[in-house]
């Protein structure tokens, strides 16, 4: 395997990480410090958008990672491939799982204040459910299928056949359902209704999210590279006693 | 291009002349979609239903019906150890073709005797048969699309366990059903019709059209060794 050389290049994966913990402790801090307009109802719950909208880009950055891997499993046959296709959806649904959560309990008391919905079919929210669904399939499928050299082409052909349908779901949904999102009919997109201070903590939060995905998402593909080879030491020693 | 329709025409006849003999597959479909409406309809009793529920538990009958009937046909070449024979004689395409044909067959069969059930136990009133008959064959389209690749990625790779099927199958076709029973609703309204439901029915083709593509693509990967 030529890339294991290029994944164990520890200098740069330090480097990178320590680089994204200062960029995300500085967001963090800009995000709770700094001055915002404060608008009824929403009042200081604004500064959610810091937290809450880049999960979802996260998620879709790992989404991409992860179908991009799937592909090149299917072309090369490579492990490390669907190692990389697999962490990068564990990752993926870490950071989903959290978007909803935030968003969830915001449009609670934001949105849906005074009607004591938790949820009304929102189409993004409605498509990051499925997107989760996908995924929570894609576990279940991997633990069905002993053979690890069936078991990535199969994973790897249902997150493709996944991805093939997503963009229906794009479509489908905002026409049955009604959003709130910024963006959507009725409402003004993101940009014309943001004060240029939270732009500026916005944008850097999102590449800060994206880069601590990256850190999180290489650390377990060399975690599991370095199980895989501890599996096999064991089993040389075993054969070796024996 | 002539071999390849030979090899989909023998498994097409072939399944086709299997399923006459022992009726397993559509006894199944119909008995299943049959008994699960049979239970709704007595869960809800008498009370008259809007025409978005009606269609939504008409959908939600025939997406489980696929489910758990339509798994069989690729476990059933896995069970006859023929699959190495197919392997050998016929392009992966040619069938992926015979195999989504026999479902669709199925599952037509399955639209005709749910629909006609549906519409007796929960007093359905169509006022656009056209557009119902159109919406169910453009869904039968996808749902046999995306059901016989799932099939066959279980049959191949997890020795077929049941209930696996159903789990890959319904978040991919959450587009497929939220159309669908959006185009059956206009069908079942008077006030509706042909226009409301234009656009679901371009969704449903293009939806059918992506997902036979993507899966033809696939099949390759999971069918040969």
């Amino acid at each position: 395997m030529a890339e294991t050389g290029q994944i164990l290049n520890l200098r740069r994966y330090r480097q990178l990480r320590n680089a994204v913990v200062v960029w995300l402790t500085l967001v963090v801090l800009g995000a709770f410090l700094l001055r915002i307009p404060r608008i009824h109802i929403l009042e200081h719950t604004a500064r959610n958008l810091y937290f809450h909208v880049p999960m979802w880009f996260t998620l879709m950055a790992a989404a991409l990672v992860s179908a991009y891997h799937s592909l090149r499993y299917l072309q090369s046959g490579d492990p490390i491939r669907d190692l990389r296709a697999r962490e990068a959806a564990r990752v993926g649904i870490f950071f989903g799982l959290l978007g909803l959560a935030t968003g969830i309990v915001w449009a609670r008391f934001t949105w849906y204040l005074g009607t004591s919905l938790w949820w009304n079919f929102d189409p993004k929210q409605s498509f990051v459910v499925i997107q989760l669904l996908i995924y929570g399939a894609y576990f279940v499928l991997r633990s069905a299928v002993e053979d690890p050299e069936k078991r990535g082409r199969v994973a790897a052909v249902y997150n493709l056949f996944a991805v093939v349908t997503m963009p229906f779901l794009l479509y489908v949904l905002p026409r049955q359902m009604e959003s709130l999102h910024p963006g959507a009919e009725g409402s003004p997109a993101f940009s014309d209704i943001t004060h240029p201070i939270m732009r500026l903590v916005f944008y850097p939060a999102v590449i800060g999210f994206i880069g601590l995905f990256w850190v999180l998402y290489t650390q377990r593909v060399r975690l599991a590279l370095l199980e895989q080879r501890v599996e096999m030491l064991q089993a040389t020693m075993l054969e070796a006693k024996s | 291009m002539k071999t390849w329709l030979r090899g989909f025409w023998a498994i097409f006849e072939k399944d086709i002349k299997l399923e006459l003999r022992a009726r397993y597959a559509i006894n199944m479909l119909l008995l299943f979609a049959l008994g699960a409406l049979v239970v709704m309809a007595f869960a809800v009793g008498p009370t008259p239903l809007s025409a978005r529920v009606q269609a939504a538990l008409l959908w939600t009958v025939l997406l489980f019906a696929a489910a758990v009937g339509l798994g069989r046909a690729f476990i059933s070449e896995e069970e006859r150890g023929t699959i190495l024979l197919l392997q050998l004689n016929l392009r992966p395409g040619a069938v992926y073709a015979g195999k989504l044909l026999v479902n669709f067959v199925l599952l037509l069969a399955l639209n005709i005797v749910a629909v006609g059930a549906f519409a007796v136990l929960l007093r359905v009133q169509v006022a656009w048969p056209g557009l119902l008959a159109l919406t169910l064959l453009l869904g039968s389209v996808g749902l046999a699309g995306a059901t016989t690749l799932l099939s066959a990625l279980i049959a191949r790779a997890a020795g077929g366990r049941g209930a696996l099927l159903p789990v890959l199958l319904f978040p991919v076709l959450v587009p497929l059903l939220l159309s669908a029973v959006e185009a059956t609703r206009s069908a079942l309204l008077v006030a509706e019709g042909w226009a409301t439901a234009a656009d679901e029915l371009l969704t449903l083709t293009g939806f059918g059209g992506a997902v036979i593509t993507a899966a033809v693509l696939l099949f390759d990967y999971i069918w040969l060794d």
